[in-house]
């Protein structure tokens, strides 16, 4: 499966999908006005990917800001990840990076945790 | 919060009269000047101006800064308006012209020899001014504070225009010293009186920045692309915790987009004409936004805003991780999700007001406040 990676603007964030690698990252600032335009092949990459997933999938998301327009694209992306981890097609983790001083991104990951069904691991750096 | 509510619709309609365009209050450091620099830059490329009018813009601009920079705090600070004390800078198009304007306090005992120069640059001409330029840049510095001097000539040089100015008195020792500068653009000339309009409303647009501790404004149209540019320069304009940094970041990105989303279109303009102002006092900083929005759409809008304001934090975060996972209300206009989490981030209620514009469009104020001790 050919990988997906897209580089990084001041409004939109590194994304990095390579199934061979076992890579799976999304990095920096998700500040767009309008995201769904911005995560649809994020998303349609992902639905590929589930359809014959690693039997582990650690997911990295190492953001420094995102938008609430962002937030719910992630919303997408926690629940495919939930079904294949449900359905033990892979082991799903979450790898949710936070920098110390910012309390308001770790409070977000753990929202998520709390509302999934999927394990969340957390880093402050 | 409400009075800076009704002081930022004034702004507006102040600013919005002359088209002024954007304003910075405060301590001028050489990352903030950098940051105005790289923000009207990005603002000039739009511009249909000829490249060599942008230059010049540019080159005046740096002096007008450094010169702030440079005499910002009056010799002796003993200033009892504390306010006072911070510089100001202005840029704004009227028409096809910009103008350029800085401001900083000085020692009234300085005040005559600034005029003495400030009126021969006025009285030389192009070739004059060349040779008077040479003269102080080999004979020296004019003033102990350095370089004022060729800053000022360099200035008038570059504008092509007689310095406009205006003091404006503080208290027995100390007045305000505004900077006007406006570059020729091709041969037309422009009204001496209406230049002195423009200087006297930047002095009641200041006075209003002073009273409501106001430190930037942005007025004009709002786009994605301008509000990359706009957080850009604010992150430089910031100084304070890394934390709190981060939590005005996040209520300014939904809030900009807030404008960007929601903003309607006046029939002069093809963007969404705005405005922007970040304040800050000892206790919080208050983020304000105005925008116009459809008539018929600010029943449901004010609804839903008091609604949110109604809601404990508990419930807000019930109705947001609600929201988060509903993709039935997938039309992101709809989801109110933007203003909850202002409401989450800063802890604090959302201020609002509407105001009659026309038959179709109303103007919407916004305000939030984030304490300064958040987290700390």
């Amino acid at each position: 499966m050919e990988k997906l990676e897209i580089q990084a603007t001041d409004m939109t964030p590194y994304v990095k999908l390579d199934k061979e690698n076992g890579e799976f990252v999304i990095a920096e600032k998700s500040l767009p006005e309008n995201a769904i335009e911005f995560y649809r092949p994020v998303l349609e990459w992902l639905d590929e990917y589930s359809k014959n997933p690693n039997k582990d999938t650690i997911f990295q998301f190492k953001l420094e800001y995102y938008n609430t327009s962002t937030a719910k694209q992630f919303a997408r992306i926690f629940l495919l990840l939930e079904k294949i981890h449900l359905e033990g097609k892979s082991n799903v983790e979450i790898h949710w990076y936070y920098s110390k001083d910012d309390m308001d991104m770790e409070h977000s990951g753990k929202r998520y945790e709390k509302l999934l069904k999927l394990p969340f691991k957390f880093f402050a750096y | 919060m409400e009075n800076k509510l009704e002081s930022a619709y004034r702004l507006f309609s102040l600013m919005n009269e002359d088209n002024l365009g954007y304003i910075y209050r405060g301590n001028f450091t050489d990352e903030i000047t950098e940051n105005i620099l790289k923000l009207t830059e990005a603002n000039l490329q739009h511009e249909e101006s000829r490249n060599k009018i942008k230059k010049r813009i540019y080159s005046i601009m740096v002096e007008g800064l450094q010169n702030i920079t440079r005499h910002q705090h009056a010799d002796d600070v003993d200033i009892e308006k504390i306010e006072e004390t911070f510089g100001i800078f202005v840029i704004q198009k009227i028409d096809d012209y910009y103008f350029i304007t800085t401001g900083n306090v000085v020692d009234n005992v300085n005040i005559p020899p600034l005029k003495e120069l400030l009126e021969k640059i006025n009285s030389l001409s192009k070739d004059e001014l060349k040779a008077f330029y040479k003269k102080v840049l080999t004979e020296g510095e004019m003033s102990d504070k350095g370089g004022a001097g060729l800053g000022l000539i360099d200035m008038a040089r570059k504008s092509g225009n007689k310095l406009f100015y205006k003091f404006r008195k503080i208290d027995d020792t100390h007045s305000y010293f505004y900077l006007h500068t406006v570059p020729v653009v091709e041969s037309t000339n422009i009204d001496e009186k209406k230049i002195y309009d423009t200087i006297n409303n930047i002095i009641n647009v200041h006075s209003l920045l002073n009273e409501n501790s106001f430190l930037l404004i942005f007025n004009g149209e709002f786009s994605q692309e301008s509000s990359v540019n706009l957080l850009g320069a604010i992150k430089g304009h910031i100084t304070t915790s890394v934390s709190l940094k981060n939590k005005l970041f996040y209520v300014i990105v939904e809030m900009l987009q807030n404008i960007v989303k929601h903003g309607s279109k006046t029939e002069e303009n093809s963007a969404n004409p705005g405005i922007f102002v970040i304040g800050e006092d000892n206790k919080y900083f208050y983020i304000l936004t105005g925008n116009f929005i459809n008539k018929d759409e600010s029943d449901t809008l004010l609804n839903k805003l008091r609604q949110i304001n109604e809601y404990s934090i508990d419930e807000l975060e019930i109705q947001y991780s609600k929201i988060l996972f509903d993709f039935n209300i997938d039309d992101e206009k709809k989801t109110g999700l933007g203003f909850i989490d202002i409401r989450l981030k800063s802890q604090n209620k959302l201020a609002f007001s509407i105001k009659e514009y026309n038959d179709k469009l109303d103007f919407l104020l916004l305000g939030s406040k984030i304490n300064k001790t958040h987290g700390e």
